[in-house]
Protein backbone atom coordinates (compact mmCIF):
# COMPACT_ATOMS: atom_id res chain seq x y z
CA UNK A 1 0.00 0.00 0.00
CA UNK A 2 1.52 3.55 -0.83
CA UNK A 3 2.16 5.34 2.44
CA UNK A 4 4.18 7.88 1.40
CA UNK A 5 4.64 9.99 -1.90
CA UNK A 6 1.12 10.90 -1.84
CA UNK A 7 -0.39 14.26 -3.11
CA UNK A 8 -2.64 14.88 -0.77
CA UNK A 9 -0.36 15.55 1.81
CA UNK A 10 -0.44 19.30 2.83
CA UNK A 11 2.68 21.00 2.11
CA UNK A 12 3.54 24.43 4.31
CA UNK A 13 5.61 27.27 3.72
CA UNK A 14 7.48 29.86 5.92
CA UNK A 15 4.60 32.43 6.25
CA UNK A 16 4.74 36.08 4.11
CA UNK A 17 3.01 39.09 4.90
CA UNK A 18 0.25 39.72 2.12
CA UNK A 19 -0.39 43.32 1.63
CA UNK A 20 -2.72 43.07 -0.75
CA UNK A 21 -5.07 41.78 1.70
CA UNK A 22 -7.27 44.02 3.42
CA UNK A 23 -7.72 42.53 6.92
CA UNK A 24 -5.17 40.19 8.39
CA UNK A 25 -6.31 37.61 10.70
CA UNK A 26 -3.71 35.05 12.09
CA UNK A 27 -4.35 31.96 14.31
CA UNK A 28 -1.24 30.60 16.31
CA UNK A 29 -0.59 27.32 18.67
CA UNK A 30 2.42 27.24 21.08
CA UNK A 31 5.61 27.86 18.87
CA UNK A 32 3.36 29.67 15.86
CA UNK A 33 3.71 32.92 17.54
CA UNK A 34 6.92 33.24 16.39
CA UNK A 35 6.44 33.10 13.04
CA UNK A 36 3.11 35.28 13.38
CA UNK A 37 5.37 37.99 15.06
CA UNK A 38 7.82 37.75 12.42
CA UNK A 39 5.08 38.64 9.31
CA UNK A 40 3.68 41.37 11.62
CA UNK A 41 6.92 43.23 11.75
CA UNK A 42 7.61 42.05 8.10
CA UNK A 43 4.03 44.18 7.51
CA UNK A 44 5.10 46.98 9.84
CA UNK A 45 8.01 47.62 7.52
CA UNK A 46 5.62 48.29 4.47
CA UNK A 47 2.71 49.42 6.23
CA UNK A 48 1.91 50.38 9.45
CA UNK A 49 -2.39 50.61 8.69
CA UNK A 50 -1.99 46.91 7.90
CA UNK A 51 -0.57 46.24 11.40
CA UNK A 52 -3.85 47.78 12.81
CA UNK A 53 -6.26 45.68 10.60
CA UNK A 54 -4.59 42.54 12.41
CA UNK A 55 -6.48 40.36 14.46
CA UNK A 56 -4.52 37.68 16.31
CA UNK A 57 -6.24 34.18 17.96
CA UNK A 58 -3.73 32.57 19.93
CA UNK A 59 -3.86 29.34 22.28
CA UNK A 60 -0.57 30.58 23.54
CA UNK A 61 2.30 28.36 24.61
CA UNK A 62 3.64 30.52 27.11
CA UNK A 63 1.41 33.89 28.83
CA UNK A 64 4.38 36.14 27.41
CA UNK A 65 3.40 35.85 24.11
CA UNK A 66 0.34 37.38 24.42
CA UNK A 67 2.28 40.30 25.32
CA UNK A 68 4.42 40.24 22.34
CA UNK A 69 1.43 40.43 20.43
CA UNK A 70 0.04 44.10 22.36
CA UNK A 71 2.94 45.64 22.23
CA UNK A 72 3.63 44.76 18.65
CA UNK A 73 0.47 46.93 18.94
CA UNK A 74 -1.65 45.01 16.51
CA UNK A 75 -5.88 45.70 15.74
CA UNK A 76 -6.55 43.25 18.65
CA UNK A 77 -5.41 39.96 19.85
CA UNK A 78 -6.80 37.34 21.83
CA UNK A 79 -6.30 34.48 23.86
CA UNK A 80 -7.07 30.99 24.60
CA UNK A 81 -7.17 27.96 27.02
CA UNK A 82 -7.48 25.48 24.03
CA UNK A 83 -7.91 25.11 20.72
CA UNK A 84 -11.80 24.49 20.03
CA UNK A 85 -12.45 27.87 22.09
CA UNK A 86 -10.44 29.43 19.37
CA UNK A 87 -11.87 27.74 16.79
CA UNK A 88 -15.35 28.66 17.75
CA UNK A 89 -14.33 31.91 17.92
CA UNK A 90 -12.18 31.64 14.47
CA UNK A 91 -15.86 30.36 13.13
CA UNK A 92 -18.15 33.32 14.50
CA UNK A 93 -15.19 35.84 12.61
CA UNK A 94 -15.09 34.50 9.43
CA UNK A 95 -18.94 34.77 9.16
CA UNK A 96 -19.14 38.40 9.67
CA UNK A 97 -15.37 38.99 7.62
CA UNK A 98 -15.19 40.64 4.39
CA UNK A 99 -13.61 39.67 1.27
CA UNK A 100 -9.81 41.11 1.11
CA UNK A 101 -9.15 39.10 4.39
CA UNK A 102 -6.09 37.35 4.67
CA UNK A 103 -5.68 34.15 6.52
CA UNK A 104 -2.54 33.54 8.25
CA UNK A 105 -2.20 29.86 10.31
CA UNK A 106 0.98 28.91 12.76
CA UNK A 107 1.24 26.04 15.06
CA UNK A 108 1.37 22.25 15.19
CA UNK A 109 0.25 20.89 12.06
CA UNK A 110 -2.91 18.85 13.21
CA UNK A 111 -3.88 22.53 14.93
CA UNK A 112 -3.36 24.14 10.98
CA UNK A 113 -5.53 21.28 9.52
CA UNK A 114 -8.21 21.78 11.79
CA UNK A 115 -8.27 26.27 10.88
CA UNK A 116 -8.18 24.80 7.39
CA UNK A 117 -11.22 22.40 7.78
CA UNK A 118 -13.55 25.82 8.97
CA UNK A 119 -11.29 28.15 6.76
CA UNK A 120 -12.62 25.74 3.40
CA UNK A 121 -16.47 25.72 4.94
CA UNK A 122 -16.27 29.48 3.83
CA UNK A 123 -14.52 29.28 0.59
CA UNK A 124 -11.40 30.86 1.39
CA UNK A 125 -9.07 29.71 -1.57
CA UNK A 126 -5.21 28.98 -1.29
CA UNK A 127 -4.57 32.70 -2.31
CA UNK A 128 -6.34 33.60 0.98
CA UNK A 129 -4.58 31.22 3.30
CA UNK A 130 -0.95 31.01 4.72
CA UNK A 131 0.47 28.72 6.85
CA UNK A 132 3.75 27.42 8.77
CA UNK A 133 4.35 24.20 10.36
CA UNK A 134 5.80 24.91 14.03
CA UNK A 135 5.69 22.39 16.72
CA UNK A 136 4.88 18.58 16.50
CA UNK A 137 3.91 16.80 13.20
CA UNK A 138 1.78 14.40 15.43
CA UNK A 139 -1.32 13.74 13.29
CA UNK A 140 -5.09 13.20 13.25
CA UNK A 141 -5.64 9.57 12.05
CA UNK A 142 -9.26 8.69 10.64
CA UNK A 143 -9.98 5.09 10.94
CA UNK A 144 -11.41 4.52 7.27
CA UNK A 145 -13.37 1.09 8.97
CA UNK A 146 -15.40 3.41 11.71
CA UNK A 147 -14.70 6.78 11.08
CA UNK A 148 -13.68 7.23 14.46
CA UNK A 149 -10.59 10.41 14.85
CA UNK A 150 -7.44 9.35 16.96
CA UNK A 151 -5.55 12.14 17.97
CA UNK A 152 -1.82 13.07 18.18
CA UNK A 153 -0.91 9.99 16.89
CA UNK A 154 3.34 9.91 16.62
CA UNK A 155 3.35 6.57 15.42
CA UNK A 156 3.28 4.78 11.95
CA UNK A 157 0.48 2.47 12.89
CA UNK A 158 -1.83 3.04 15.37
CA UNK A 159 -4.95 1.63 17.57
CA UNK A 160 -7.86 3.28 16.97
CA UNK A 161 -9.27 4.94 19.64
CA UNK A 162 -12.90 3.52 18.82
CA UNK A 163 -12.68 0.27 17.07
CA UNK A 164 -8.75 -1.22 18.58
CA UNK A 165 -8.40 -1.77 14.79
CA UNK A 166 -4.61 -1.23 14.44
CA UNK A 167 -4.44 1.02 11.80
CA UNK A 168 -1.45 1.97 9.05
CA UNK A 169 -1.22 5.90 8.93
CA UNK A 170 -1.11 7.15 5.21
CA UNK A 171 -0.20 10.33 3.98
CA UNK A 172 -3.33 10.39 2.28
CA UNK A 173 -5.18 13.36 3.72
CA UNK A 174 -8.50 14.90 3.83
CA UNK A 175 -8.98 18.37 4.48
CA UNK A 176 -12.47 18.32 4.89
CA UNK A 177 -11.83 15.94 7.85
CA UNK A 178 -8.39 17.43 8.67
CA UNK A 179 -6.96 14.04 9.35
CA UNK A 180 -4.65 11.35 7.65
CA UNK A 181 -6.14 8.05 6.28
CA UNK A 182 -5.98 4.97 8.64
CA UNK A 183 -6.11 1.77 7.34
CA UNK A 184 -6.53 -1.66 9.16
CA UNK A 185 -2.79 -2.98 8.78
CA UNK A 186 -3.60 -6.59 9.13
CA UNK A 187 -6.38 -7.29 7.01
CA UNK A 188 -4.32 -9.59 4.52
CA UNK A 189 -2.44 -11.48 7.59
CA UNK A 190 -4.46 -11.14 10.80
CA UNK A 191 -1.92 -10.34 13.81
CA UNK A 192 0.88 -9.57 11.61
CA UNK A 193 1.79 -6.35 12.47
CA UNK A 194 4.77 -4.31 11.10
CA UNK A 195 7.32 -2.97 14.17
CA UNK A 196 6.13 0.15 16.01
CA UNK A 197 8.49 3.39 15.30
CA UNK A 198 7.59 7.02 16.56
CA UNK A 199 7.95 9.18 12.89
CA UNK A 200 5.64 11.76 13.51
CA UNK A 201 7.57 14.10 16.02
CA UNK B 1 -12.06 21.56 -33.13
CA UNK B 2 -12.93 21.13 -36.55
CA UNK B 3 -16.14 21.72 -38.11
CA UNK B 4 -16.62 18.28 -38.90
CA UNK B 5 -18.00 18.46 -35.07
CA UNK B 6 -20.13 21.46 -35.92
CA UNK B 7 -24.10 20.78 -35.36
CA UNK B 8 -26.41 21.95 -38.05
CA UNK B 9 -29.15 24.47 -36.72
CA UNK B 10 -31.97 26.25 -38.18
CA UNK B 11 -32.86 29.81 -37.21
CA UNK B 12 -36.62 29.73 -35.26
CA UNK B 13 -36.99 32.64 -34.05
CA UNK B 14 -35.60 36.50 -34.20
CA UNK B 15 -36.22 39.52 -32.15
CA UNK B 16 -35.14 42.68 -31.94
CA UNK B 17 -34.92 43.18 -27.99
CA UNK B 18 -33.09 46.95 -28.48
CA UNK B 19 -31.62 48.94 -30.91
CA UNK B 20 -28.92 47.12 -31.18
CA UNK B 21 -29.30 43.95 -29.58
CA UNK B 22 -31.30 41.12 -31.90
CA UNK B 23 -32.00 37.87 -30.02
CA UNK B 24 -31.91 34.49 -32.32
CA UNK B 25 -33.75 30.89 -31.28
CA UNK B 26 -31.49 28.30 -32.79
CA UNK B 27 -33.26 24.54 -33.11
CA UNK B 28 -31.14 21.74 -34.74
CA UNK B 29 -31.97 20.97 -38.32
CA UNK B 30 -34.16 17.74 -37.97
CA UNK B 31 -35.35 18.11 -34.79
CA UNK B 32 -34.18 16.39 -31.32
CA UNK B 33 -32.29 18.05 -28.68
CA UNK B 34 -28.96 19.95 -28.56
CA UNK B 35 -25.94 19.29 -26.24
CA UNK B 36 -26.48 19.76 -22.67
CA UNK B 37 -24.43 23.14 -21.39
CA UNK B 38 -24.27 24.71 -18.21
CA UNK B 39 -24.65 28.87 -17.60
CA UNK B 40 -21.93 31.04 -18.94
CA UNK B 41 -21.35 28.58 -21.93
CA UNK B 42 -20.58 29.68 -25.37
CA UNK B 43 -20.76 28.46 -28.61
CA UNK B 44 -18.97 29.65 -31.91
CA UNK B 45 -21.52 30.25 -34.87
CA UNK B 46 -20.30 29.81 -38.15
CA UNK B 47 -21.24 32.03 -40.83
CA UNK B 48 -20.76 31.76 -44.77
CA UNK B 49 -20.72 35.71 -45.39
CA UNK B 50 -19.82 36.97 -48.97
CA UNK B 51 -16.29 37.68 -48.66
CA UNK B 52 -15.14 35.07 -46.01
CA UNK B 53 -16.73 32.39 -43.56
CA UNK B 54 -16.86 34.30 -39.89
CA UNK B 55 -16.84 32.12 -36.30
CA UNK B 56 -18.00 34.23 -33.79
CA UNK B 57 -18.10 33.11 -30.52
CA UNK B 58 -21.78 34.17 -28.84
CA UNK B 59 -22.60 32.98 -24.51
CA UNK B 60 -25.61 31.00 -24.58
CA UNK B 61 -28.71 33.31 -22.56
CA UNK B 62 -31.23 30.28 -22.18
CA UNK B 63 -32.16 28.04 -19.69
CA UNK B 64 -29.81 25.11 -19.56
CA UNK B 65 -32.94 23.08 -18.77
CA UNK B 66 -34.43 23.91 -22.25
CA UNK B 67 -32.06 22.02 -25.06
CA UNK B 68 -34.37 22.07 -27.43
CA UNK B 69 -32.99 25.72 -28.72
CA UNK B 70 -30.26 27.75 -27.65
CA UNK B 71 -30.78 31.17 -27.37
CA UNK B 72 -28.43 34.01 -28.45
CA UNK B 73 -28.16 37.46 -28.03
CA UNK B 74 -26.37 39.84 -30.92
CA UNK B 75 -25.04 42.81 -30.74
CA UNK B 76 -24.50 44.77 -34.17
CA UNK B 77 -21.03 46.09 -33.65
CA UNK B 78 -20.04 49.28 -35.19
CA UNK B 79 -16.62 48.21 -36.41
CA UNK B 80 -18.13 44.72 -37.44
CA UNK B 81 -15.41 42.55 -40.05
CA UNK B 82 -18.39 41.03 -40.85
CA UNK B 83 -20.04 38.22 -38.66
CA UNK B 84 -22.60 40.77 -36.52
CA UNK B 85 -23.51 42.36 -39.60
CA UNK B 86 -23.99 39.00 -41.40
CA UNK B 87 -26.40 38.04 -38.23
CA UNK B 88 -28.24 41.12 -38.03
CA UNK B 89 -29.04 41.49 -41.72
CA UNK B 90 -28.16 38.15 -43.98
CA UNK B 91 -29.86 35.76 -41.17
CA UNK B 92 -33.52 35.20 -41.29
CA UNK B 93 -35.95 32.66 -39.40
CA UNK B 94 -35.61 29.67 -41.56
CA UNK B 95 -32.22 30.17 -42.40
CA UNK B 96 -29.04 27.72 -41.71
CA UNK B 97 -26.31 27.88 -39.77
CA UNK B 98 -23.26 25.49 -38.50
CA UNK B 99 -22.75 25.95 -34.86
CA UNK B 100 -20.00 24.17 -32.62
CA UNK B 101 -20.71 22.42 -29.30
CA UNK B 102 -20.94 24.66 -26.66
CA UNK B 103 -18.13 25.31 -23.92
CA UNK B 104 -17.77 26.69 -20.82
CA UNK B 105 -14.92 29.50 -19.80
CA UNK B 106 -16.76 31.39 -17.34
CA UNK B 107 -18.05 28.93 -15.57
CA UNK B 108 -19.67 29.59 -11.85
CA UNK B 109 -17.66 28.61 -8.50
CA UNK B 110 -20.08 26.00 -7.16
CA UNK B 111 -18.72 26.64 -3.73
CA UNK B 112 -19.21 29.88 -3.63
CA UNK B 113 -21.57 31.37 -0.47
CA UNK B 114 -22.07 34.35 -2.71
CA UNK B 115 -21.98 35.37 -6.38
CA UNK B 116 -22.10 39.04 -7.67
CA UNK B 117 -22.80 39.06 -11.14
CA UNK B 118 -21.85 42.70 -12.99
CA UNK B 119 -23.40 43.27 -16.35
CA UNK B 120 -22.41 45.80 -18.68
CA UNK B 121 -24.88 45.96 -22.10
CA UNK B 122 -24.57 42.70 -23.91
CA UNK B 123 -22.40 41.54 -21.42
CA UNK B 124 -25.89 40.08 -19.68
CA UNK B 125 -26.11 37.03 -22.26
CA UNK B 126 -23.79 34.71 -20.01
CA UNK B 127 -25.52 36.14 -16.92
CA UNK B 128 -28.94 34.96 -18.10
CA UNK B 129 -28.03 30.88 -18.14
CA UNK B 130 -26.11 31.38 -15.24
CA UNK B 131 -29.12 32.91 -13.09
CA UNK B 132 -30.97 29.57 -14.35
CA UNK B 133 -28.78 27.75 -12.09
CA UNK B 134 -28.31 30.14 -9.79
CA UNK B 135 -32.35 30.52 -8.96
CA UNK B 136 -33.56 28.86 -6.20
CA UNK B 137 -30.38 26.99 -5.43
CA UNK B 138 -30.07 28.67 -1.73
CA UNK B 139 -26.91 30.67 -2.42
CA UNK B 140 -26.80 34.06 -2.12
CA UNK B 141 -26.74 36.20 -5.60
CA UNK B 142 -27.27 39.64 -7.26
CA UNK B 143 -26.89 41.19 -10.10
CA UNK B 144 -25.77 44.68 -11.22
CA UNK B 145 -26.65 45.34 -15.18
CA UNK B 146 -25.30 48.59 -16.47
CA UNK B 147 -27.28 50.26 -19.81
CA UNK B 148 -26.87 52.79 -21.77
CA UNK B 149 -30.36 54.10 -21.40
CA UNK B 150 -33.98 52.26 -20.77
CA UNK B 151 -34.32 51.36 -24.63
CA UNK B 152 -30.98 49.62 -24.51
CA UNK B 153 -31.64 47.48 -21.27
CA UNK B 154 -31.96 43.91 -23.38
CA UNK B 155 -33.80 41.27 -21.27
CA UNK B 156 -34.72 43.10 -18.50
CA UNK B 157 -38.72 42.27 -18.33
CA UNK B 158 -37.27 38.28 -18.59
CA UNK B 159 -35.03 39.25 -15.79
CA UNK B 160 -37.51 41.25 -13.54
CA UNK B 161 -40.34 38.69 -13.75
CA UNK B 162 -37.94 36.04 -12.50
CA UNK B 163 -35.51 37.64 -10.40
CA UNK B 164 -37.21 40.83 -9.01
CA UNK B 165 -35.46 43.06 -6.95
CA UNK B 166 -32.10 40.64 -7.35
CA UNK B 167 -31.57 43.24 -10.00
CA UNK B 168 -29.74 46.57 -9.37
CA UNK B 169 -30.60 48.87 -12.84
CA UNK B 170 -28.35 51.28 -13.46
CA UNK B 171 -28.82 53.61 -17.21
CA UNK B 172 -25.62 56.07 -18.18
CA UNK B 173 -28.80 58.81 -19.28
CA UNK B 174 -29.62 59.05 -16.20
CA UNK B 175 -26.01 59.36 -15.05
CA UNK B 176 -26.19 56.13 -12.64
CA UNK B 177 -22.91 54.07 -12.68
CA UNK B 178 -22.32 50.32 -10.48
CA UNK B 179 -20.43 51.72 -7.15
CA UNK B 180 -17.63 49.26 -7.37
CA UNK B 181 -16.34 49.92 -4.17
CA UNK B 182 -18.78 50.24 -2.28
CA UNK B 183 -19.94 47.54 -3.63
CA UNK B 184 -17.07 45.33 -3.40
CA UNK B 185 -15.94 46.27 -0.34
CA UNK B 186 -18.69 44.80 1.57
CA UNK B 187 -19.20 41.45 0.56
CA UNK B 188 -19.16 38.53 2.93
CA UNK B 189 -16.04 36.09 3.23
CA UNK B 190 -16.51 33.74 0.21
CA UNK B 191 -18.24 35.68 -2.49
CA UNK B 192 -17.42 35.43 -6.15
CA UNK B 193 -17.64 38.34 -8.62
CA UNK B 194 -18.19 37.83 -12.21
CA UNK B 195 -17.95 40.42 -14.53
CA UNK B 196 -18.80 40.56 -18.89
CA UNK B 197 -19.03 43.87 -20.68
CA UNK B 198 -16.93 46.69 -22.48
CA UNK B 199 -12.90 46.28 -21.91
CA UNK B 200 -12.79 49.13 -19.46
CA UNK B 201 -15.42 47.91 -17.07
CA UNK B 202 -13.86 44.45 -16.75
CA UNK B 203 -10.65 45.99 -16.35
CA UNK B 204 -12.02 48.51 -13.82
CA UNK B 205 -13.95 45.56 -11.69
CA UNK B 206 -10.76 43.63 -11.69
CA UNK B 207 -8.51 46.56 -9.91
CA UNK B 208 -11.23 47.33 -7.98
CA UNK B 209 -11.66 44.24 -6.57
CA UNK B 210 -8.22 43.87 -6.17
CA UNK B 211 -7.96 47.51 -4.39
CA UNK B 212 -10.13 45.74 -2.37
CA UNK B 213 -8.14 42.71 -1.19
CA UNK B 214 -9.60 40.30 -3.35
CA UNK B 215 -7.57 37.08 -4.26
CA UNK B 216 -7.53 36.67 -7.79
CA UNK B 217 -9.17 33.24 -7.45
CA UNK B 218 -12.67 34.81 -6.39
CA UNK B 219 -12.65 37.42 -9.53
CA UNK B 220 -14.11 36.15 -12.69
CA UNK B 221 -14.36 37.83 -16.16
CA UNK B 222 -14.94 36.62 -19.87
CA UNK B 223 -14.55 39.36 -22.85
CA UNK B 224 -14.51 37.79 -26.24
CA UNK B 225 -12.44 40.00 -28.63
CA UNK B 226 -13.09 40.46 -31.99
CA UNK B 227 -9.83 40.10 -33.80
CA UNK B 228 -8.40 43.52 -34.81
CA UNK B 229 -7.50 44.90 -37.78
CA UNK B 230 -3.82 45.58 -38.49
CA UNK B 231 -1.14 45.63 -41.14
CA UNK B 232 -0.47 42.40 -43.60
CA UNK B 233 2.13 40.51 -43.15
CA UNK B 234 3.57 36.84 -43.70
CA UNK B 235 4.15 33.67 -42.20
CA UNK B 236 6.01 30.28 -42.47
CA UNK B 237 4.06 27.58 -41.00
CA UNK B 238 7.07 25.30 -40.26
CA UNK B 239 5.34 21.90 -40.52
CA UNK B 240 3.34 22.24 -43.26
CA UNK B 241 5.77 23.87 -44.96
CA UNK B 242 3.67 26.27 -46.66
CA UNK B 243 3.85 30.05 -46.69
CA UNK B 244 0.26 32.46 -45.64
CA UNK B 245 -0.72 35.77 -46.65
CA UNK B 246 -2.27 37.55 -43.21
CA UNK B 247 -4.63 40.45 -44.58
CA UNK B 248 -5.59 43.27 -42.92
CA UNK B 249 -8.67 42.32 -42.11
CA UNK B 250 -8.27 38.97 -41.35
CA UNK B 251 -6.92 37.26 -38.55
CA UNK B 252 -3.78 34.83 -38.55
CA UNK B 253 -6.15 31.92 -37.27
CA UNK B 254 -8.43 32.79 -40.03
CA UNK B 255 -5.63 32.88 -42.42
CA UNK B 256 -3.96 29.85 -41.40
CA UNK B 257 -7.18 27.98 -41.53
CA UNK B 258 -7.89 29.11 -45.33
CA UNK B 259 -4.91 27.93 -46.40
CA UNK B 260 -5.83 24.79 -45.36
CA UNK B 261 -4.12 24.06 -42.13
CA UNK B 262 -6.07 23.38 -38.33
CA UNK B 263 -5.53 25.02 -35.52
CA UNK B 264 -7.29 23.61 -32.28
CA UNK B 265 -9.15 26.18 -31.00
CA UNK B 266 -12.17 26.99 -28.10
CA UNK B 267 -13.19 30.08 -27.78
CA UNK B 268 -11.24 32.38 -30.94
CA UNK B 269 -11.54 35.45 -28.75
CA UNK B 270 -8.53 35.58 -26.81
CA UNK B 271 -9.78 33.49 -23.82
CA UNK B 272 -8.96 30.30 -23.60
CA UNK B 273 -5.44 29.41 -24.70
CA UNK B 274 -6.17 27.06 -26.59
CA UNK B 275 -4.98 27.89 -30.10
CA UNK B 276 -1.90 28.77 -28.07
CA UNK B 277 0.98 28.45 -30.55
CA UNK B 278 5.01 27.90 -30.58
CA UNK B 279 6.83 31.24 -32.40
CA UNK B 280 10.16 29.62 -33.83
CA UNK B 281 11.27 32.54 -35.66
CA UNK B 282 10.84 36.40 -35.50
CA UNK B 283 12.43 39.33 -37.21
CA UNK B 284 9.74 42.36 -36.33
CA UNK B 285 7.67 42.47 -32.91
CA UNK B 286 4.41 40.20 -32.18
CA UNK B 287 1.18 42.39 -31.53
CA UNK B 288 -0.56 40.21 -29.11
CA UNK B 289 -4.43 40.80 -28.04
CA UNK B 290 -5.48 38.10 -26.20
CA UNK B 291 -6.09 37.87 -22.36
CA UNK B 292 -4.46 34.85 -21.87
CA UNK B 293 -0.88 34.85 -21.97
CA UNK B 294 1.11 36.89 -18.81
CA UNK B 295 2.67 39.78 -19.54
CA UNK B 296 6.03 37.73 -19.35
CA UNK B 297 5.06 35.88 -21.82
CA UNK B 298 4.05 37.68 -24.07
CA UNK B 299 7.46 39.90 -23.88
CA UNK B 300 9.09 36.82 -25.00
CA UNK B 301 7.77 36.49 -28.24
CA UNK B 302 8.22 32.48 -28.07
CA UNK B 303 4.24 31.64 -28.68
CA UNK B 304 0.92 33.54 -29.82
CA UNK B 305 -2.79 33.23 -29.66
CA UNK B 306 -3.39 33.36 -33.54
CA UNK B 307 -7.18 33.87 -33.06
CA UNK B 308 -6.73 37.37 -32.01
CA UNK B 309 -3.12 38.15 -32.69
CA UNK B 310 -0.92 39.85 -35.02
CA UNK B 311 2.84 40.64 -36.12
CA UNK B 312 4.70 43.83 -37.12
CA UNK B 313 7.88 42.11 -38.22
CA UNK B 314 9.88 40.56 -41.78
CA UNK B 315 9.57 36.96 -40.99
CA UNK B 316 7.48 34.83 -38.81
CA UNK B 317 7.65 31.25 -38.63
CA UNK B 318 5.12 29.36 -36.21
CA UNK B 319 5.52 25.43 -35.23
CA UNK B 320 2.13 24.47 -37.31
Amino acid sequence: MLVTGIKSKPVYAPLQADLRGRYHLMLGMDAGAAPLLRVIAEMRAASAQSVMNTRVLLVPGAPAAVEQFTAAAVGDVQAFPGTPALLEQFRAILGQSLMGTRLYVAGPESFIGLVMKIALEFNLNKDEIRAEESGTLARRVYCIHCRATTENVRTNIVRCVDCDTWLLVRDHYSRRLAAYMGVMVDAEAPGELPPLKEVFL
Amino acid sequence: MSDAQTIAVEIVGIEQVTPLIKHFKLAPVGGGNLPVFSGGSHIIVVMQGTERLHKNPYSLLGSPQQLDTYEIGVRRMEESRGGSHFMHDAVKVGSRLEIAHPVNLFGLDKIARKHVLIAGGIGITPFLAQLEDLHGGGVPYELHYSVRSTEHAAFLQRLRQREGDRIHMYYDSEGQTIPFEPLLASQPLGTHVYVCGPAGMITHVIATAQFCGWPDSHIHWEQFSAPPVGDAFEVFLARSKISVHVPPDQSLLESIEAAGVEVPYLCRGGVCGFCHTRVLELDGTLVHNDHFLSDADKAKSKSIMPCVSRAQCKRLVLDL
